[in-house]
């Protein structure tokens, strides 16, 4: 459906996208998640035709359309502002697209109601955006980009902006609506919720390069970098010299001994591990189980279903720990972190 | 010194204590308001009075002679090349205002090459045109021809235009500027090809500043004195020349506030209209 095929993009020396390359197949919802600054919007933008990129091809349905202006592609997007123009009613917004694609006036009034309808904004139709809160804003951005059927449909950061209620709110619409009509979906965001939630393949970009493209429960359990284990999800991270021990890998940490699951590590060399706060478990008494690392609690934050309590362990290292809800320890308490070794990340 | 630092600090604050919720912003306002009625105000409506032969068989006489061809010619003249300066004017202004805030990064650059002729006083810019465009000036010696536009309509539109062109591009770019780059990227996706992005959405977000600069060029150049004075001839009067003329050169008071009012009559008259078509207050709140 679309395919980017070693795009790169120079602003002057600056690099911000470097051999990027990944397609995407008819009705897939992928994400592109990164950072600010990662390069993500200039490749949306540069698959929309505002940009235009030094090098490699854009391919929409198989055609290259890299030099193709952005009117003749086809593309629906909606942007982190919502760019809707404030001059225009709501339906004069979503006429507007219609009507630059050549729909009859007939056609166009029914297909705004169909529109409005879709994102449940039937009586909209006559305010002027300005008059709107912003989730309905970016409704009608969103409407306002699918009215007219295009082949794809492009997600600038839509959600950024928006508080938590209405950006939970906003993600089910989103998948709502991408299931209703089907459309291929590319969505730019530096939320790894937004990405981990509604994506079928996530491709997660650091510094204009890809880092893994995968789907959402591999880009969770199994990052293929450093970057990923940490910038998806939270993590506590051990780092150390490798040694062997009765077929499985150490990687000792000042002393601790950490026991990881599958890896293949050369004897001798500086490895990663990762352990993610909810394969941690907690107590207040040794159990002598494996990877059982005494800790004092610095701090313990209750986010009402669950804790995150960070804990401070002999070496220095922090490392962070989910627990039941409203947990019975304190800040300064000594307590025992445990993990089993297969959950360990090791890299 | 750091002493009488300290103890003029001390006054100015002791001051500004026995001064505290004694001193509003409403007083502050009446400072500004107070000059304007005093300087401009006023004097306006003085001069009705003076437009009146008080104690005469004829209090209007002035009026009746402002109503001779002469001076109709010199009104319609003055609305005429107000217009005609306004569309060159913003023509001139929206082409450099869509540069400065789309085409280049030299910005500052641009804007100093727009704001320095205004620290040139009229007189001379004018005399500059005078002499650029004169059968032995510099234009007729590198072209080898004579323009011979000067003391014509051409001539006084060229200096008016150009005179006023700052005041033009500077709310024009300010309106261009503001326009979020975004709504021009979301037009094209819509499938708006350039033409119909600037026709659809840069120029309609940038009205306010058009209409804005509309109006001061109109009424900067509906009440010319010099352009016309220095570039026209004695067919290119306009109004200003002959409030100017009656009032500096036959001393005729009466007459010459009897076409001010008049003139100023018509002006607020014309703006008034344009009112009804634009709505002057809602464009420009939009600023």
């Amino acid at each position: 459906m679309l395919e980017v095929r070693d795009f790169t993009k120079y602003y002057g020396d600056l690099c911000a996208v470097e051999d990027l390359s990944f397609q995407i197949d008819e009705g897939e919802f992928v994400t592109l998640l990164g950072p600010s600054g990662c390069g993500k919007s200039t490749t949306l933008h540069a698959i929309a035709g505002l940009v235009e990129p030094t090098e490699g091809q854009i391919l929409l349905r198989g055609e290259d359309v890299t030099t193709l202006p952005p009117e003749k592609r086809n593309i629906g997007m909606a942007f982190q502002s919502t760019a809707l123009f404030p001059h225009m009613t709501v339906r004069e917004n979503i006429a507007f697209g219609l009507k630059m694609h050549g729909y009859g006036s007939s056609d166009i009034e029914d297909r705004v109601d169909e529109s409005l309808e879709l994102v449940d904004m039937p009586d909209h139709g006559a305010h002027k955006p300005g008059e709107l809160s912003g989730g309905q804003q970016q409704r009608v951005s969103l409407a306002r980009s699918l009215a007219y059927e295009p082949d794809i449909l492009l997600l600038d950061e839509p959600l950024t902006g928006l508080d938590r209620v209405l950006r939970e709110e906003m993600r089910g619409w989103l998948d709502r609506i991408q299931n209703e009509v089907g459309v291929t979906t590319l969505y730019v965001t530096h939320d790894q919720e937004d990405a981990l939630s509604m994506s079928d393949t996530v491709v997660v970009l650091n510094d204009g390069h890809s880092e893994q493209i995968d789907s959402p429960k591999t880009i969770y359990e199994s990052p293929a970098s450093p970057f990923v284990a940490e910038f998806v999800g939270k993590s506590t991270r051990f780092t150390g010299p490798v040694s062997t021990d009765d077929g499985r890998t150490v990687v000792t940490n000042d002393g601790e001994a950490i026991v990881a699951g599958r890896t293949d590590f050369e004897p001798g060399t500086e490895a990663s591990l990762y352990v993610r706060p909810e394969d941690i478990e907690i107590s207040t008494t040794a159990t002598g189980a494996t990877n059982e690392l005494l800790g004092r609690v610095l701090n313990i934050a209750n986010l009402g279903n669950r804790a995150e309590i960070t804990v401070e362990l002999e070496d220095g290292v922090e490392a962070l720990a989910h627990t039941h809800r409203f947990p019975d320890i304190s800040i300064g308490d000594d307590i025992y972190l445990s993990f089993d070794p297969d959950s360990v990340i090791a890299l | 010194m750091s002493t009488s630092r300290g103890s003029i600090d001390g006054v100015l604050s002791s001051v500004g204590e026995s001064l505290r919720g004694r001193i509003t912003n409403g007083h502050l306002a009446m400072f500004g308001l107070g000059f304007v009625g005093l300087f401009f105000v006023l004097p306006v409506l003085f001069l009705f009075p003076e437009s009146i032969a008080f104690g005469t068989g004829d209090p209007f006489q002035a009026y009746r002679r402002a109503m001779t061809d002469t001076y109709i010619s010199s009104f319609v003249r003055s609305f005429l090349y107000g217009g005609i300066t306004t569309a060159v004017t913003l023509a001139l202004a929206y082409l450099v205002g869509y540069f400065l805030a789309f085409g280049t990064d030299r910005v500052r650059l641009g804007m100093t090459l727009i704001i320095v002729p205004l620290w040139i006083a009229y007189i001379v810019r004018y005399f500059g045109i005078l002499l650029f465009l004169s059968p032995a000036g510099p234009f007729a010696d590198l072209t080898g021809v004579n323009p011979a536009i000067l003391f014509s309509t051409p001539a006084v539109i060229i200096g008016l235009s150009n005179v006023y062109l700052p005041f033009a591009v500077l709310p024009i770019y300010n309106s261009l500027n503001a326009i979020d780059q975004d709504l021009v990227n979301a037009s094209r996706v819509l499938g708006a090809s350039r033409w119909r992005a600037l026709v659809s959405v840069v120029v309609p977000l940038s009205l306010p500043g058009l209409v804005a600069a509309g109006l001061i060029v109109f009424i900067l150049a509906a009440g010319s004195f010099l352009g016309p004075a220095v570039l026209g001839g004695p067919r290119q009067t306009m109004i200003a020349n002959e409030i100017a003329s009656a009032f500096l050169e036959n001393f005729n008071i009466q007459f010459a506030s009897a076409l001010a009012v008049i003139y100023s009559i018509l002006l607020v008259g014309a703006l008034l209209v344009f009112n009804t078509v634009f709505d002057i207050k809602e464009v420009l709140g939009n600023i």
